[in-house]
């Protein structure tokens, strides 16, 4: 048995006091003179010496009670030989310390190098080795038995921005103890604050190597710190309009186990406030906060939501950027014919909103030059009939170099000489052509919604609503993505990926030939996202902690200097293919990217999951670690406590105190049905 | 002896004194605690016997007094020799003829002054101070009557012998050794009765005054032996009230045998019970141990007022007579 707190002993000292009562007590029987002893002699005396056993036995209750009580004080557990503590033998030992965000707050981290440090020094003739971990590992010290090389290792340490993964730093230190070909005993050290988020019991399939022995040392204490942090921002990160339409959409949440009331949230463009709100949560809620309506300045745009709260600073602000672009050229190809235009549903439906990503010109296929194609950053084909072989050849180069392409069959789309035009990068090649029966009609019913261009129709699922009267079977590619099928299981729209470029061949018509989705409010939200997904480009509005990102070269065909959050010059020489630039975030805040042109941002973030304090179920994790079930592997995931943590499952003071309770409500129910406080010996 | 003497209102159911009744009279000086006041034991004994006189005259049971009548109404197996034959010719009533006492009638009063008589509870007298008082009342009233009076006190022997007279001056040779008597050794109770049998040759009253402190068997044979030596015994068993209520505030006493002066610890809660128990039950076995050897014997407590002793001694005799 060991003892958590064991000066508390000194409370023993508090059992003298019963004892000197009973002694001092003792000695004050008065004596009496008494005519005669004759009548008391015949009272039978073991009554009197049953009083004395009696009297003896309420001391010892007392006594024990007390006793019990400093015990309970001294909070004893049962370690079975464990611990960080007992490190025996020649083993060798990974001491995982935590370097996670969670670290920061208060002492943590100095405590942990102090534990990780006590670790080192009771370890005898034992090889240690020493990792750092977040969500990734890093060793710092191979094994070694140089404790102050480690020590040093240690102290170099500091806490870091990221979020916690146990299963990836139990993952490394096995690897590293499976380096050593040896069999001495292998015993791996975590030294953390557990936070819950560290480990997902659900997807958790690690287990850890059977001779491999886990010890905790909890520094996080049991109780977890309040905080409010902002977890998420969601935000559409380039608009091609002044002002931003769509909603910004602030991810709050409370990880206090009591309501919080009246956060303020200031919302910063370029360092300038924008708008200020203020939210309650309730315990444990997250609440989503929308800001839109406000105007953004061309090029990139710094974004910045603040929290004022006193809690855990590390995660009251977001970094964001939003970027409003100039949207490029696109054009639409129709056929030649007299009258009504087909496109003229389309025409209008691309030119009512300026935010989209292009700017629209509409041509028939024999007015357009071939060698004006790779102006165009897309191309509609709108039921274009019969291309001429210099448009298909252009049109073919403009894909594989990069360019959008969407194609929309009709009735002026011959089958063969269409699919031999585009067959190079064509999605799918067209069969033969379908026309329902009068009266009749085809529906789009198999549709992937979660794909961007039908996510906005996930929730309404009204894409089925539209008559479709002529379609084209087809005949997908290898490389292609069915996206929707019309009833009979035809493709609907396919989209395949042709060198650099993407093409999106719709089966029907975009104009009112073929079916009447032209006249369906379906329509609008339907080319649009066709065209949005055409020409998006990785916007993404801020990059997670540890994520890559890709820093494109500029029109020179240079990369930028890229400043850190603190001002630092980034040395990355990580590139792609493509001789962009892979950056990865490293501390939360704005990376300045130094186009010669105009500086660009890019907004790291921590995870804000991160700021849940709230502490890992140890039972759960060890044994889903230790890969055991059933009591024999409780009992061994409980040996491999840390002594606080022990202590507190045990409770072994609370059964303690609950037996002194009640040894002193039995003495005072013995000494109140005896009326006999003290007794002579 | 004590002439107690009938009224004419020869149905006057006789006396039966008891605490209450004496407590009703004025003398309420005859508190032992108040008398033990008083230094001078003739004083006391005075003080004891008059104002226990006067409360009889004053006393609802009148016609006991020695100034009443020599006359009373014959009745069936009364001695004819007493038969006054005169009053009986001239009014052919039948009238008994009294005649005082004789005065050469002797009284011993035994006085027990064993250690356990030292004995004091939460009263201010001890039972040796309480028997004191009550011998030199009962003294001082046979003595008022012309009776003889001797004193013997013993503990485990006779040490002190003051044979019986009646002469002038003999009473305060009673009272000097009365007040010289001190408690403080063992006694044997028996024994020195069946010594005093042997001394007291000539035929009395012997009043005997104790807290009988011995077996109830060796007692029996000690009354026999005075009782067969002529001897009219009258027994006051004088207590502490404590004796027999046991009670004290002390959950835990070292009591000292006064006489033996043998220690032992004892739980009064505990013992209580058991002890109540077993001095009744010798007070119980005293008693009847002198109704078979018919011995006039009377259970005091040193808080009882004298007077109440005078009374039950009194009675007593007068049932006797």
């Amino acid at each position: 048995m060991n003892f958590l707190a064991p000066f508390f002993f000194l409370g023993a000292a508090a059992i003298a006091a019963p004892i000197l009562v009973h002694l001092v007590r003792r000695t004050r029987a008065r004596r009496v003179e008494f005519p005669t002893l004759y009548f008391v002699r015949q009272v039978p005396q073991r009554t009197i010496r049953r009083r004395t056993l009696h009297n003896l036995l309420l001391l010892v209750i007392r006594c024990l009670a007390i006793l019990l009580i400093v015990i309970a004080f001294t909070r004893p557990f049962f370690s079975g030989g464990s611990s960080a503590k007992t490190t025996t033998g020649a083993g060798a030992t990974v001491v995982l310390l935590d370097t996670s965000l969670s670290m920061r707050r208060d002492q943590l981290f100095v405590e942990a190098q102090r534990r990780a440090e006590t670790v080192i020094d009771d370890a005898r003739n034992e090889q240690i080795s020493l990792m750092g971990f977040d969500k990734r590992y890093a060793v710092v010290n191979r094994f070694s038995t140089d404790k102050n090389r480690l020590r040093l290792g240690i102290r170099s340490l500091n806490a870091g921005w990221e979020g916690t993964d146990y299963e990836q730093a139990l993952r490394g230190a096995e690897s590293l103890l499976a380096e050593l070909k040896t069999t001495v005993p292998k015993k791996i050290v975590m030294i953390s604050d557990f936070q819950a988020s560290g480990w997902n019991h659900a997807t958790a399939t690690f287990k850890l190597a059977s001779n491999i022995e886990l010890s905790t040392i909890d520094v996080g204490g049991n109780s977890p710190v309040p905080n409010v942090a902002i977890t998420n921002v969601e935000a559409r990160g380039v608009i091609y309009g002044q002002k931003y339409v769509d909603n910004v959409a602030v991810h709050i949440a409370n990880f206090n186990d009591s309501d919080v009331e009246h956060v303020a949230i200031d919302f910063q463009i370029n360092d300038q406030t924008v708008e200020k709100r203020d939210v309650s949560l309730k315990s444990r809620d997250t609440k989503v906060v929308e800001f839109t309506g406000f105007n953004l300045n061309d090029g990139s745009n710094r974004c910045a939501i603040d929290i004022i709260t006193n809690d855990f600073a590390a995660d009251n602000r977001f970094y964001f950027t939003l970027k409003r672009e100039v949207p490029v050229k696109a054009l639409i190809v129709e056929s030649p014919t007299r009258g009504r235009s087909d496109s003229l549903h389309l025409q209008s439906a691309l030119t009512t909103d300026d935010d989209l990503p292009f700017t629209f010109t509409l041509k028939t296929a024999g007015s357009v030059d071939p060698a004006n194609v790779p102006e165009y950053s897309l191309i509609i084909l709108n039921d274009a009939g019969t291309l001429s072989p210099a448009l298909a050849d252009s049109l073919n180069r403009f894909v594989m170099n990069g360019g959008q392409l969407i194609v929309a069959t009709g009735p002026r789309t011959e089958l063969n000489s269409f699919s031999n035009a585009l067959q190079s990068v064509m999605p799918a090649i067209l069969t033969e052509s379908v026309q329902t029966k009068p009266g009749e009609s085809a529906a789009i019913s198999e549709v992937k919604f979660d794909h961007p261009i039908f996510e906005v129709f996930q929730q309404s699922g009204r894409l089925a609503a539209a008559h479709v009267i002529g379609y084209f079977r087809s005949q997908p590619s290898t490389n292609a993505a069915v996206l929707a099928r019309f009833e009979d299981g035809s493709p609907a729209l396919v989209e395949s990926r042709a060198g650099k470029g993407r093409v999106l061949l719709f089966t029907s018509s975009l104009g009112p030939s073929w079916n009447d989705l032209s006249l369906t409010p379906l329509y609008l939200p339907f080319v649009h996202q066709m065209v949005r997904y055409a020409g998006s480009h990785e916007t993404n509005s801020w990059y997670g902690l540890g994520q890559t990102f890709t820093v494109t070269r500029d029109k020179q065909g240079s990369v930028p200097a890229i400043d850190t959050p603190t001002g630092a010059r980034l040395n990355e020489n990580r590139t792609t293919p493509d001789g962009d630039l892979l950056v990865t975030g490293r501390e939360p805040g704005f990376y300045r990217l130094r186009y010669n042109s105009a500086p660009d941002f890019a907004a790291v973030d921590i995870d804000g999951v991160e700021g849940d304090f709230s502490k890992l179920d140890f039972g759960q994790f060890l044994a889903s670690v230790t890969g055991g079930a059933g009591n024999a592997e409780s009992s061994e995931a409980e040996r491999k406590l840390s002594n606080e943590e022990l202590e507190g499952r045990q409770k072994v003071w609370w059964s303690l105190l609950l037996l002194a309770l009640i040894l002193l409500v039995t003495e005072s129910l013995l000494a109140r049905r005896t009326k006999v406080v003290k007794m002579v010996g | 002896m004590f002439r107690l003497r009938r009224s004419k209102q020869a149905e006057t159911p006789p006396i039966v004194p008891t605490p209450s009744s004496s407590a009703q009279t004025p003398a309420r000086f005859l508190d032992p605690e108040l008398l033990a006041q008083i230094n001078s034991l003739e004083l006391l004994a005075r003080a004891v016997v008059e104002g226990f006189m006067s409360g009889l005259h004053r006393s609802p049971y009148t016609g006991f007094s020695t100034e009443f009548t020599e006359y009373r109404q014959y009745n069936q197996g009364d001695d004819l020799r007493y038969l006054d034959w005169r009053l009986l010719g001239r009014t052919d009533r039948y009238f008994i003829k009294k005649y005082r006492a004789d005065t050469n009638t002797q009284c011993h009063l035994l006085v027990d002054t064993s250690a356990s008589m030292k004995y004091a509870s939460s009263s201010l007298i001890s039972k040796l101070q309480y028997a004191q008082f009550l011998a030199a009342s009962i003294a001082y009233l046979l003595n008022r009557q012309q009776d003889s009076v001797g004193l013997v006190a013993f503990d485990k022997r006779v040490h002190t012998h003051v044979p019986a007279h009646n002469r002038t001056g003999h009473m305060r040779t009673i009272f000097g050794h009365l007040s010289q008597l001190t408690a403080g050794n063992v006694s044997n109770l028996s024994e020195s009765l069946h010594q005093l049998a042997e001394i007291l040759n000539r035929r009395g009253i012997v009043v005997i005054i104790s807290d009988f402190y011995d077996a109830p068997d060796r007692l029996k044979e000690a009354f026999q032996h005075l009782r067969f030596k002529g001897h009219d015994l009258v027994a006051f068993h004088v207590l502490d009230q404590n004796e027999l209520d046991f009670r004290f505030d002390e959950p835990v006493l070292l009591l000292e045998d006064a006489e033996t002066q043998e220690q032992m610890p004892v739980l009064p809660d505990v013992v209580i019970n058991g002890y109540r128990e077993r001095i009744q039950r010798h007070v119980d076995e005293m008693r009847r141990c002198a109704a078979a050897n018919n011995v006039d014997y009377e259970m005091m407590t040193t808080k009882q007022p004298l007077d109440y002793a005078l009374f039950s001694f009194l009675s007593r005799r007068a049932g006797k007579a």
